[in-house]
């Protein structure tokens, strides 16, 4: 079909994949050597594994990502099946809460700098002290504008007979909601979970202004190890992540359900 | 055969409305708020005292506008790379490499999910002089001496289109997978070459995930300041990294929102001709 060949395709995948993959792979392989950053490949060691496991602070900056990721995901999570739960009462089409729903898109037309200079400018302005409650509030903001657009589209293509026979024979709206439309949101509504928690789990833009100085994530933490002349042991980290990261993609592929939005 | 439907509870309402709450507080008071205080003269006492548009005339002077300007071009290079880029590959798998299309998303989105300061520190080992790409260019005889690559607008650049491709990829992909391959089959059959098939049945077919792309790539592209920063050592300037020098600096709060206000206005009047112009010359007109 495709007038290139065989040997085109193949090609330019490869050369496709080699660049997305190849830094990466460098990056592996150099976390074993003896000698940091930048000198030539010079033995085999987990001397930095071993760093990695003893350094307490990048721990720590873990453990905030961690906490973060997982509030900002459970509360939009919850806020955006709520929200979805007053759009059934509206019977198929939401049409209570259609026009609403242009609001949660806004995050996509506004970069995340913006985003973050205004939330940084409003919590300062009402005084209200920097760290991980700020930091949780604002990729709360971020999610719901993935969880929301997900859901609610998955939502409109359900068949609607569905929730009319539940309703027919008996039960209450509520019961119905959890009971049939609930279990039929579930998968995508998994997959924006992970979504909103690897979003915030990697974020840095949000995180670099609305952190404040008393705490650090993980993203803000390998700021400073890139910027204080770099020790392999951000390449230990990278390939713990990587495992993490595969982990997490191999869980969205068993969902089998790609949201609507990408 | 219709039944009535329950009348909507003010529960169910209660319930929903959370989120709008938190929307509304944390996205777009604060954007008000911003845009407000790009506006208004505050005495040194925090109390307002009065409206002027003085600071955001001061960054409509040469030197801001093409920092902005050059943001623009960042961005829309960054948006037509990866589109060269994404496209075919989004084609290939959702036609002709379809057996292998879980294998490569799979590998697409394994580095698009892991934090993205890890790859810039992954290019700085490609790209620095003793690097992988110089070595390997030096051992295949194409160049003697290394190439100084990184702290470039081509180091920017490559880290730029890195991170954005998975974001026009998948969007691209996803028109594509819904896509009835049988419309390029009649196409075909029917006399159209392969580019008036391409031009006139499958890209405006697939314009939505182009345009969800491309929103996807332009808008954070453009604020960006982390890349430029580290891949670029501070010599080029974009929009991103002023916004931040501002903001970040003792004092200058409101004059960083000015130029935020400033620029994110130009940033939404630029992405709304680019659509416009999408609209206007991908839709062929049927004569």
């Amino acid at each position: 079909m495709l007038k290139f060949g065989k040997v085109g395709n193949l090609i330019f995948i490869s050369l496709t994949y080699l660049f997305l993959w190849v830094p990466i792979l460098v990056l592996f392989v150099f976390s074993f050597n003896t000698e940091g950053y930048p000198s030539p490949w010079s033995g085999f060691t987990w001397r930095w594994y071993e760093e990695l496991i003893d350094s307490i602070y990048l721990w720590k900056a873990f453990g905030n990502s961690l906490i973060v990721a997982l509030c900002s995901t459970l509360i939009s999570c919850l806020m955006g099946v709520f929200l979805i739960f007053y759009a059934a009462q509206g019977g198929k089409e939401g049409a209570r809460i259609g026009k609403y729903l242009g609001l949660f898109y806004g995050n996509m037309v506004i970069p995340e700098t913006v985003l973050a200079v205004s939330l940084l400018g409003f919590f300062s302005l009402l005084s209200i002290p920097l760290g991980l409650a700020t930091l949780v509030v604002a990729h709360t903001v971020l999610g719901l504008g993935f969880v929301v657009p997900i859901v609610y589209a998955r939502f409109l293509e359900l068949d609607y007979r569905l929730t009319e026979a539940s309703l027919v024979l008996g039960a209450t709206p509520t019961q119905t909601f959890f009971k049939v439309t609930l279990p039929l949101l579930m998968p995508s509504l998994i997959t924006s979970a992970l979504l909103v928690f690897i979003i915030s789990f990697d974020d840095f833009i949000l995180t670099y202004f609305c952190a404040g100085s008393s705490v650090q994530t993980l993203s803000l933490y390998i700021l400073s190890m890139i910027r204080s002349g770099v020790s392999p042991v951000v390449n230990a980290l990278s390939a713990v992540l990587l495992f993490i990261s595969s982990l997490l993609v191999m869980i969205f592929f068993h969902l089998k359900t790609r949201s609507r939005i990408f | 055969m219709r039944f009535p439907r329950p009348p909507p509870s003010e529960r169910a309402f209660s319930i929903g409305i959370p989120a709008m709450i938190w929307q509304v507080l944390f996205f777009y008071i604060p954007l008000l708020f911003i845009i407000v205080s790009s506006v208004v003269k505050v005495s040194e006492t925090g109390a307002i005292k009065g409206f002027t548009f003085t600071m955001v005339a001061h960054f409509f002077t040469p030197t801001y506008l093409k920092v902005i300007f050059s943001s623009i071009l960042l961005a829309l290079s960054n948006v037509v790379i990866c589109f060269c880029i994404a496209y075919p590959l989004a084609y290939f798998m959702a036609f002709t490499g379809k057996r292998f299309k879980n294998t490569l998303l799979f590998l697409l989105l394994i580095p698009f999910w892991t934090n993205f300061l890890l790859h810039v520190y992954a290019w700085f080992y490609v790209l620095e002089n003793q690097g992988f790409l110089n070595n390997m260019l030096i051992h295949l005889g194409l160049i003697k001496q290394p190439l100084v690559l990184l702290n470039s607008i081509f180091s920017i650049m490559i880290m730029m289109v890195y991170y954005y491709l998975p974001f026009m990829v998948l969007p691209i992909y996803s028109s594509l997978e819904r896509f009835n391959a049988n419309l390029i089959e009649a196409s075909l059959d029917l006399g159209a070459t392969w580019f008036q098939t391409f031009r006139r049945i499958i890209l405006p077919l697939t314009m939505r995930g182009v345009r969800a792309g491309f929103f996807l790539v332009y808008i954070p592209s453009f604020g960006e300041f982390a890349i430029p920063e580290l891949m670029g050592g501070d010599k080029q300037m974009f929009v991103g990294n002023v916004v931040s020098q501002y903001i970040l600096a003792e004092g200058t709060g409101s004059l960083g929102a000015a130029f935020t206000v400033v620029s994110c206005a130009i940033l939404l009047a630029t992405a709304i001709f680019f659509y416009w112009l999408m609209d206007r010359y991908v839709y062929v007109k049927v004569r």
